[in-house]
């Protein structure tokens, strides 16, 4: 890793370091900073929500924190690599090794059952396909997918699908899971399900966790609660 | 997974869209094969057809002959070079002639002509259009005798028949005016009255004594061979084993050009017009890809963020419009295998429209349009059709490619 973007954050427990971040979008003539010099650290094992009124800036940051977009002015640092940095195929690699995307609306991949949507990541990292085939049936029972491996999205419920996109979250073992409004588009039984999922994930396998959310009852999960408006932070809180 | 099985499960999200394209590439196999098949069909009837008026597919003579064919110019020891282009294994017949211009006179009238002296011996209806085509009497029997075979149109004019007297005059190795009579053995009609009106056929030895020409002198060497589409490089053979500064051993394109240069036309017409219907072809195949990307772009904007790289998405969409390409060629060929049959073994007869006597550079053209089709056509045309398939994926595939995660799926 070249020095000049290596960076000694508290390595053992920083996964995603922000410093002075600003995100400055242009809508026509004006400018319009979704994320305005917001710094912060995210730490291994953290559960925690991003939470705001709508133009907060939270779906920027995840994107940011994502490798997905790139800030205007500021650093940001993902297990001491500064994204900012990577070239697009090193991106590519980064965010394929080291961070689990879950998305709103699922997003699985419609052609592919359940087992080769959780596998679709391992096959990019070149995984063998024995090691494919133990690790995604482990996390498919750790999902509670067993028996469904076989079926096609448009043959899961919106639950069962968002199980499976935890499952191809979390199978390469990331640094950190990214979750957009992961409970937006399903019922309260199943997002209570897959919240108690993802606490379990956090708690026993020690997965970091960082969602943006206007869920009340992920809230009252989360560790650490961030609060944003106007693309500041408004507060960064603890709760037992 | 492998990205050939998804890029498979991708071409059949949309099963019908996917037929449309198939049979649109099916279509442009269907014509590939009509346009080339007519074209491989035609051109090899006519150059076989032209190739025995007298000069067959390629042709030994003295240097000089072809561009000013005059009776001097002769070759010597022909019997041996006979031999010696029959021992090559591409040619099927080789004949020895002599062609020169001559008076052809009856008791009523004189008229203009060509003479080909042959040896009815090593002449058969293959290698002579005029033998194949009598329709009265037969060839003389001995290359020393007074037969002549005259075509019908000239016996009409002359008001000849069979066993008739015919004088013809001509001029021999010194120049001096020499004539000789002979009778009437056979009449022919090709349908060609550039042929039937001016066409004699007499006895080669006969003609040697006339001319002046040595027994073993002719002035020229017809050689018929297997497959014309092999002319240049049995050239270069023939060429090679019995070339030499007096002789020149040439093609049917450098002996019949007019018939050359009405096939490249004929060709590259046919090329551009194959062309321009392939391009069409290509922009609807180019416009099914892109739809079918753009429609993905979301989709492909999360595999990007999942962390698959624009490379691999770009050969994900090339993977596609493989299958696309295998999927139209498997179409084209079950489309085009009954049109085929039906064009290769009946075709289409447009004698009510041209008749039947329909000619081109001096050549009859059958009035029944089939198809043959090479082996090297049909690996051309599976070659294009694939390879236009391929290349309308390039762009789709480039944009897949240029996917933003970021901006395709808005929020992660």
């Amino acid at each position: 890793m070249p020095e000049a973007i290596a960076e000694s954050v508290s390595a053992r427990e920083t996964i995603v370091k922000l410093d002075h971040v600003s995100r400055i979008y242009l809508q026509g003539q004006i400018e319009v900073k979704a994320v305005d010099d917001l710094s912060l650290d995210v730490s291994k094992g953290d559960f925690a929500v991003l939470c705001g009124p709508s133009g907060s800036g939270k779906t920027t940051l995840l994107n940011m924190i994502g490798g997905l977009d790139i800030p205007t002015s500021g650093r940001i640092l993902l297990e001491a690599r500064e994204l900012s940095q990577l070239g697009r195929s090193e991106l590519s690699r980064m965010r394929r090794d080291r961070i689990g995307f879950v998305f709103q609306s699922y997003n699985l991949i419609p052609v592919m059952t359940a087992y080769e949507n959780a596998e679709f990541v391992l096959k990019l990292q070149g995984v063998s396909e024995k090691e494919c085939h133990d690790r995604v049936m482990n996390v498919l029972k750790e999902v509670g997918l067993e028996g469904l491996e076989h079926r096609r999205p448009d043959e899961m419920s919106g639950g069962q699908q968002q199980r499976v996109a935890i499952a191809r979250a979390i199978v390469t073992h990331p640094a950190i899971v990214l979750a957009d409004e992961p409970t937006a588009n399903v019922d309260s039984a199943t997002a209570d399900a897959l919240l108690d999922l993802m606490q379990e994930l956090n708690e026993i396998e020690h997965a970091t966790f960082l969602f943006s959310t206007h869920d009340q009852r992920v809230m009252d999960r989360a560790k650490r609660i961030i609060r944003l408006r106007d693309g500041k932070l408004e507060s960064d809180t603890t709760q037992g | 997974m492998k990205l050939t099985v998804i890029a498979w499960r991708n071409v059949w999200r949309r099963k019908r869209r996917t037929l449309i394209t198939g049979f649109s590439i099916g279509f442009g196999v269907m014509l590939a094969v009509t346009f080339t098949g007519t074209g491989d069909y035609m051109y090899t009837n006519m150059i076989n057809s032209s190739a025995t008026m007298g000069l067959g597919h390629i042709t030994v003579a003295a240097r000089g002959y072809n561009d000013t064919p005059t009776l001097d110019k002769r070759l010597d020891g022909v019997a041996e070079l006979r031999q010696t282009l029959q021992s090559n294994p591409s040619t099927t017949q080789v004949v020895i002639r002599i062609m020169g211009q001559a008076m052809f006179a009856s008791a009523i009238k004189t008229v203009g002509g060509v003479f080909i002296a042959v040896d009815p011996a090593q002449e058969s209806e293959n290698v002579n259009e005029m033998l194949k085509s009598i329709i009265e009497g037969k060839i003389f029997t001995s290359s020393s005798g007074r037969g002549v075979v005259v075509g019908q149109r000239m016996a009409e004019r002359l008001k000849l028949k069979l066993g008739k007297k015919l004088v013809y005059t001509t001029t021999d190795i010194h120049g001096e005016i020499v004539s000789a009579i002979a009778r009437v053995s056979g009449i022919y009609k090709t349908g060609i009255n550039e042929v039937d009106g001016h066409i004699v056929l007499l006895p080669l030895n006969r003609v040697r004594k006339i001319l002046q020409y040595g027994d073993d002198e002719a002035g020229l060497v017809a050689v018929m061979i297997r497959d014309q589409r092999y002319t240049d490089s049995v050239q270069q053979q023939l060429l090679a084993s019995v070339g030499r500064p007096e002789r020149e051993v040439l093609s049917w394109r450098q002996t019949q050009s007019d018939l050359a240069g009405l096939i490249t036309i004929d060709r590259s017409s046919n090329y551009i017009t194959q062309l321009l219907v392939g391009l069409l072809i290509a922009a609807g195949i180019l416009n099914t890809l892109l739809m079918s990307v753009l429609e993905r772009t979301r989709e492909f904007g999360i595999m990007i963020a999942v962390g698959m790289s624009p490379a691999t998405l770009f050969r994900l969409v090339m993977a596609e419009s493989f299958w696309m390409a295998l999927i139209g060629l498997l179409l084209g060929i079950l489309l085009t295998a009954p049109w085929f049959y039906y064009m290769s073994t009946v075709g289409i007869d447009f004698s009510s429209s041209i008749g039947n006597e329909y000619t081109a550079s001096g050549v009859l053209i059958d009035p029944v349009i089939k198809i043959r089709l090479f082996k090297e056509s049909v690996a051309v045309i599976l070659l294009a059709v694939f390879t236009l398939t391929m290349v309308s994926g390039l762009y789709p595939a480039w944009r897949a490619g240029r996917v933003v995660p970021v901006e395709s799926i808005k929020t992660i």
